[in-house]
């Protein structure tokens, strides 16, 4: 079997990787929208659960999201054939800085201590799982 | 209280499954050499992994975890959702190293932990 090892983020990996990221975030606003508050689940019966569905499919922001759910699927693609899983998932944590730090500076919005705290561990963690990438082992093909 | 424990139990699942998509597609992509980054080449791989049918079945998984993530988002707020989500990133971790057998080194190991403790602060505030 090939040993399959993974390269080192790199810069134009990251930018792909946030962007992807951006996309998710897109996707699941979307999907947000598409349940409204008055149609809540309940766990009453079958029948309920296919209404539930079928209200959900009616809404526009439903098909807005799998759009974009088949977009980032193609451009994730493209991420996993260079790096391992295990490196890819965490460093896509990214959009929970990308979010605030996009409403303090297009919003105004005020950020708690706790959360820029939470800001700079997700940050921490990304860099040291981005450090933890690329192996030296062969790299197939070159 | 009861509906707490269901919603974080569907939380719970949607990350299972979604860990269960990532690895079909991982292991699908590791079965094919791809290196070459044409735009001809990117469109071959790209039919190449939508024609296995593992990628399908993952997809079935991710199918399943849309539908239990509306279920969820339609009885709890997006930040309670988001960080009990979070430990996605520990189940992921795990998988990867049991079936893709990725070697995570402890350097990687505390990043991730350290990511996760971050979407808890930033989730939670």
């Amino acid at each position: 079997m090939t040993e399959f090892s993974t390269k080192k983020v790199t810069a134009k990996l990251f930018l792909l990787l946030v962007f992807s990221d951006v996309l998710e975030t897109v996707t699941h606003v979307c999907f947000k929208k598409s349940v409204s508050a008055e149609m809540a689940f309940t766990f009453s019966n079958a029948g309920a659960f296919f209404s539930f569905l079928h209200g959900v499919m009616l809404s526009p922001f439903l098909w807005l999201g799998l759009a974009s759910v088949l977009i980032t699927f193609i451009i994730w693609t493209l991420i996993l054939s260079r790096i391992d899983l295990s490196v890819a998932v965490p460093i896509a944590s990214f959009s929970y800085i990308l979010i605030p730090v996009v409403s303090v500076i297009f919003l105004h919005e005020r950020i708690s201590l706790i959360r820029w705290l939470g800001i700079a561990c997700i940050l921490s963690g990304v860099i040291l799982v981005s450090m933890s990438s690329g192996s030296k082992e062969r790299i197939p093909g070159e | 209280m009861k509906a707490l424990y269901i919603t974080i139990g569907l939380i719970f699942l949607t990350s299972l499954c979604d860990t269960i998509n990532q690895l079909f597609l991982k292991s699908s992509i590791n079965a094919i050499s791809f290196n070459v980054y044409k735009p001809g080449e990117i469109v071959k791989f790209i039919l190449k992994i939508i024609l296995t049918p593992r990628v399908w079945l993952g997809f079935l998984f991710t199918v399943a975890s849309l539908c239990i993530w509306l279920v969820v988002l339609s009885r709890a707020d997006l930040n309670l959702a988001f960080s009990v989500d979070s430990m996605h990133y520990i189940l992921i971790a795990v998988a990867s190293m049991i079936f893709l057998k990725e070697k995570i080194s402890l350097l990687r190991w505390i990043g991730i932990s350290v990511i996760v403790f971050g979407i808890i602060l930033v989730t939670v505030s």
